[in-house]
């Protein structure tokens, strides 16, 4: 029987508990040798339904678009940057559309055995109105999912590191 | 953190006291500043400004999402004011706003702001939510709405 995870993936979203979950990954990796992507979604979808929706501006979404990608860029060298200092490994990707439609996508390409990703809100409202990409991602993607929870464990695990 | 993460009583005001749009935009500012959620009341209060002077963020139906970047907050910060009455905010419609949702981010969360935005995009389709958004008697009766 081969490895259980030989192909980890973080999404990153440019939230604290999306490096948090990095963190937890770049352990993971190190721990099973599995390889670890970083992928980052630039939300293109979003900003075309505010611009639809007159929310946004047409320079507006053309600035955020420009804002999004230099943070996808900052967010994702970051995370670079922490798995270079525990001598793993890390492949960058970016993409642009639909948060959940792409990160299936990746998922589904790169043959990821595992995706990790942040806290969700602990707070589920009915509401259609309230759903959350990331949560979406989490139910479609084809593959087993890890949702990572304890900033404060995950920093001191990633710190113990060696 | 997720919209819902947002909303608490103290970020919500019912009823709006303001009459035209340059008080409402002061009030709501003036809510994030009453709930400790920002400091510099004058940095947040420009960004919104500028924003509302390229083009009107009221949309159509009674509602309006005045927004902005700043340094001068180091999260997402969201304040939602409610006049039943409601408020000429240059809507696209020319109708008054009842349903007012002010959000103010840090130049480098472009993801989270964008999301939250997009959520308040589908509040607004929501005629039936919104209205009884703008029936709530007080801040927790909107809250509860909100989390249900």
């Amino acid at each position: 029987m081969g490895k259980p995870i030989n192909k980890i993936m973080v999404y990153i979203d440019g939230t604290e508990e999306s490096v948090t979950a990095a963190m937890y990954a770049i352990c993971l990796a190190s721990f099973t040798g599995a390889d670890l992507i970083a992928h980052y979604v630039i939300n293109t979808r979003a900003m075309e339904d505010l611009l639809r929706a007159s929310i946004f501006l047409k320079d507006e979404q053309v600035e955020y678009e420009h804002d999004m990608a230099a943070d996808a860029e900052r967010y994702l060298n970051y995370v670079k940057e922490l798995a270079v200092k525990k001598g793993v490994s890390i492949i960058q990707e970016q993409s642009k559309g639909s948060v959940h439609r792409e990160v299936v996508n990746a998922v589904k390409e790169n043959e990821v055995d595992l995706l990790v990703i942040g806290e969700l809100s602990r707070i589920r409202s009915r509401r259609d109105e309230f759903y959350d990409e990331t949560e979406r991602a989490m139910r479609t993607v084809g593959c087993s999912v890890l949702i990572v929870k304890d900033e404060d464990k995950v920093w001191q695990m990633y710190e113990s590191l060696v | 953190m997720s919209l819902i993460d947002l909303i608490v009583e103290k970020i919500v005001k019912i009823p709006l006291e303001s009459k035209d749009k340059p008080d409402v935009i002061r009030e709501l500012v003036q809510i994030l500043k009453d709930a400790g959620e920002i400091d510099d009341f004058d940095a947040v209060l420009k960004v919104i400004q500028e924003r509302e002077f390229k083009g009107s963020t009221g949309l159509q139906d009674g509602i309006a999402v005045p927004h902005g970047k700043t340094d001068a907050v180091s999260t997402l910060k969201l304040a939602i004011g409610i006049s039943p009455d409601g408020i000429d905010f240059d809507s696209l419609d020319g109708k008054p706003s009842n349903l007012l949702f002010l959000l103010v981010a840090p130049p480098g969360m472009s993801g989270p702001h964008v999301e939250a935005l997009a959520e308040i995009a589908k509040i607004a389709q929501s005629k039936a939510f919104c209205k009884s958004l703008i029936s709530a008697g007080n801040s927790q009766e909107v809250v509860e709405l909100m989390r249900d």
